[in-house]
């Protein structure tokens, strides 16, 4: 059965309307009339096309012997000449009227076919005999992307076909930048081109002249292609044909032309230059965060340890439970430690807008960029750097999100590197210790560490790469950069909505809890003859247990069972490091009326005393064991999950020892200077 | 001479992470360069995989981290490419 027949011959037919010159006749094709094969790829105004020329007298149904679904209809086509005995119109019906039946082929982009649709096209396109293929083809073209089309025109050019290209989407094309010499692209591609817009009918009856004209003529001679065994040379033939005929057609000046975009990119995602703006970027983040909300930090502070702790002692004395243990735990204990946490909430809000503001500009995409060229260039993964970017945002899901990687060794070391990434509730910590020993720079101290935490990462990749992990493959990330845009501010606020909700509620519920935990463990007397809840912290089991634990500390400055005690509580969740110092030191000093400065001027203290007189570095190598060591028993429940427990005891066994050791390493060479 | 389409093969194996990038390094238009990928990913020479990025909309604690840490939804896509062997 040729295709003709099958065409006109297969399908269920649409019951017959008057003749008429306009599209929606319905008339049935008759099998002498010429066919004539829309072909192209998906999503260029192929269909709209067919629906254009056809109306409503349109077959569909499956091809026979196949799934594939084809539209077929009756082309009425009347050239400029128009003249028809409808009653829509004045015109009379001419004789210069030509019926075409018109197939509307499953879009494709290519005649190498990856569907069943495709298979159809390419079947009626070229694998059948001359004579039962379609008298001509309309090969429709998007214009705004135009190179993704002319693989399969320079693949029919390559036949004895019959065709016209029909260019859809100038107007588009046109918004872009984009303008096409008609002309120019017909001589490049050897065969005629019209440009039509099928959604406000335009260029129909020029596509009708030009079809007619064409139909019964032979076919152009076909493009020279190279004769070549090898697919992938025969492919770069046809690309170089086309990135030609493009750049005649629509000028190597458009096609290459730089948006300033594309050259604050230049810079942006430069090899050298780009890690540099990132981190001026960041440390501009962090110095704007510590120094804008410095004072809203002081400001809440200030509410909760005076007129909120005062006023629940008062409250609680009015109902006769002032000095007991309920008053240590509400005052001390919740209000001492959450109210701690509270006093982040301006600091946090402010880097999560400063962060959305960054994505939203388009900015985090090139600094995806330089994180992967960073990351490649010592070995790791590509794509590994996406859970280790939203490590630093939260371990838990970084370590869940190990799952994009599809090689279960390359899961397991970036599970095994995610915690070196300095979490949000690290920040906290960092924030505060910068504030007390920093000053002015305390946003820098703070960039600092997470300056530690990328160099840490690297160095233990390295060393992870060059040891366990040898000749893993590398997948290569290709991003196509999003031009730069203003920030929105919906979408910054939304965001950071978003984003300091769910902090506030993970910290929230760990706080409360690991408060009453650690107010439960300062009032056990550790020592005979101590009433409960009356117990000095340090002879607690809380102080008894962290003193055991503190000469560990005593090389990097830090040996102190303050310090060592909130390093306990950190292990079970960062969020309370220092919720638990808010309440070792309420708890400790109780006779001090507590002012903002107060447990700054304490910590101060403790560490200049754990130190011998070196506050500074021992302060920092307190910042760099917290950022190394064990991230928090969420993070470890996580990576139990995701790369088992002997990978998992592994990882606490790497923090451990690097947290301690560059903690050493900072107080030992730091004492030398500061 | 190499044609648009072995060069591409070659920035992806040599890592280069942008199209723009890969334009100044091969010359070819940027046009050229999304068909050419668009292309070999098409035939099998290239594996893509969208790669989620942003936080979902219920924040981190909502976060399945099926395939990453959320979805921007609606957002640039990231897109990580694999040779393969053919």
């Amino acid at each position: 059965m040729s295709l003709i027949e099958r065409a006109n011959g297969s399908l269920p037919l649409a019951p017959s309307a008057k003749a008429c010159c306009h599209p929606d006749t319905g008339r049935p094709t008759a099998p002498d009339d010429p066919v004539v094969a829309l072909v192209g790829a998906p999503n260029t105004g192929k269909s709209t096309l067919f629906n254009a020329l056809t109306g409503a007298g349109v077959t569909m149904g499956n091809w026979p012997g196949t799934t594939v679904e084809v539209s077929r209809g009756l082309w009425r086509s009347n050239g400029t000449e128009v003249a028809c005995d409808c009653e829509t119109c004045t015109c009379s019906e001419a004789d210069g009227r030509l019926d075409i039946t018109l197939i509307d082929l499953p879009g494709t982009y290519s005649l190498d076919p990856h569907s069943p649709d495709e298979a159809l096209t390419r079947e009626l396109l070229v694998g059948k005999p001359a004579a039962e293929r379609p008298d001509l083809s309309v090969v429709t073209c998007d214009a705004a992307r135009l190179t993704s089309c002319l693989y399969l025109v320079a693949q029919l050019r390559e036949q004895d076909l019959p065709m016209v290209v029909a260019l859809t989407m100038s107007d588009v094309a046109a918004k872009r930048g984009v303008h096409i010499d008609t002309e120019a692209l017909a001589r490049e591609l050897g065969c005629p081109v019209v440009e039509i817009d099928p959604r406000r009918r335009g260029g129909l009856v020029a596509l009708a002249d030009l079809v007619r004209d064409r139909l019964g003529r032979p076919a152009p001679a076909p493009r020279a292609a190279l004769t070549d065994d090898d697919d992938l040379a025969l492919e770069d033939d046809r690309f170089a044909w086309i990135a030609h005929v493009v750049d005649v057609a629509t000028g190597a000046a458009v096609q290459n032309a730089r948006t300033w975009s594309d050259r604050v990119d230049r810079w942006v995602t430069a090899p050298v230059v780009g890690p540099l703006i990132f981190l001026a970027v960041m440390w501009v983040v962090f110095q704007v965060t510590t120094s804008v909300a410095s004072p809203l930090q002081d400001l809440l502070d200030g509410l909760f340890s005076g007129p909120v702790s005062q006023g629940a002692t008062a409250l609680l004395s009015f109902l006769g439970l002032g000095d007991s243990w309920v008053q240590g735990l509400v005052v001390d204990g919740l209000i001492a430690g959450v109210g701690m946490l509270l006093t982040f909430v301006p600091l946090m809000a402010l880097m999560f807008a400063l962060l959305a503001i960054l994505e939203d500009s388009g900015y985090l995409a090139r600094a995806a960029v330089v994180t992967d060229r960073l990351m490649r260039s010592i070995g790791l993964p590509g794509r590994a750097f996406l859970p280790l970017i939203v490590g630093y945002g939260c371990n838990v899901p970084a370590i869940s999100g190990t799952r994009i990687l599809p090689n279960a060794r390359q899961r397991i070391l970036t599970a095994l590197l995610v915690p070196f990434t300095s979490c949000t509730a690290r920040l906290t910590v960092f924030v505060m210790m910068g504030a007390i020993f920093f000053g002015p720079y305390a946003g820098t101290a703070v960039f600092a560490m997470y300056v530690t935490s990328i160099l840490i990462i690297i160095l233990v990749g390295l060393g992870l790469r060059s040891t366990l992990w040898r000749n893993e493959p590398i997948d290569p990330l290709v991003i196509d950069l999003p031009a730069y845009q203003v920030p929105t501010l919906r979408l910054t606020s939304s965001v950071t909505w978003l984003r300091l909700k769910g902090f506030l509620q993970t910290a929230g519920g760990i706080i409360v809890v690991t408060v009453a935990a650690v107010w439960l463990l300062q009032s056990v007397p550790a020592k005979p003859g101590l009433a409960f809840a009356e117990v000095p912290v340090s002879d607690s089991v809380y102080g008894v247990v962290s003193a055991s634990i503190a000469p560990v500390f005593a090389p990097a400055g830090f040996g102190s069972w303050e310090s060592a005690s909130t390093l306990l509580v950190g292990f079970v969740a960062k969020e309370a490091v220092i919720s638990s110092w808010a309440q070792t030191y309420a708890v400790d000093e109780p006779d001090d009326n507590a002012t903002p400065g107060d447990l700054g001027a304490a910590v101060y203290q403790t560490f200049t005393e754990s130190s011998g007189g070196h506050p500074i570095p021992a302060a920092l190598a307190f910042m760099v064991f917290l950022m190394a060591y064990t991230p928090c028993v969420a993070t470890l429940a996580a990576q139990w999950r995701e790369i088992g427990p002997r990978w998992t005891l592994f990882g606490v066994g790497v923090q451990l020892v690097v947290a301690w050791t560059l903690a050493v390493a900072v107080f030992q060479v730091g004492r030398l200077f500061l | 001479m190499t044609g648009p389409l072995t060069a591409l093969l070659a920035e992806v194996a040599a890592g280069t992470p942008t199209v723009a990038e890969m334009a100044r390094n091969t010359g070819l238009s940027t046009d050229v360069l999304r068909a050419g990928l668009d292309h070999l990913v098409r035939t099998g020479r290239l594996q893509a995989t969208n790669l989620p990025i942003g936080c979902p909309p219920s924040g981190c604690g909502g976060c399945g981290a099926a395939g990453g840490c959320g979805v921007a939804e609606g957002g640039n896509s990231l897109v990580t490419l694999s040779l393969t062997r053919r």
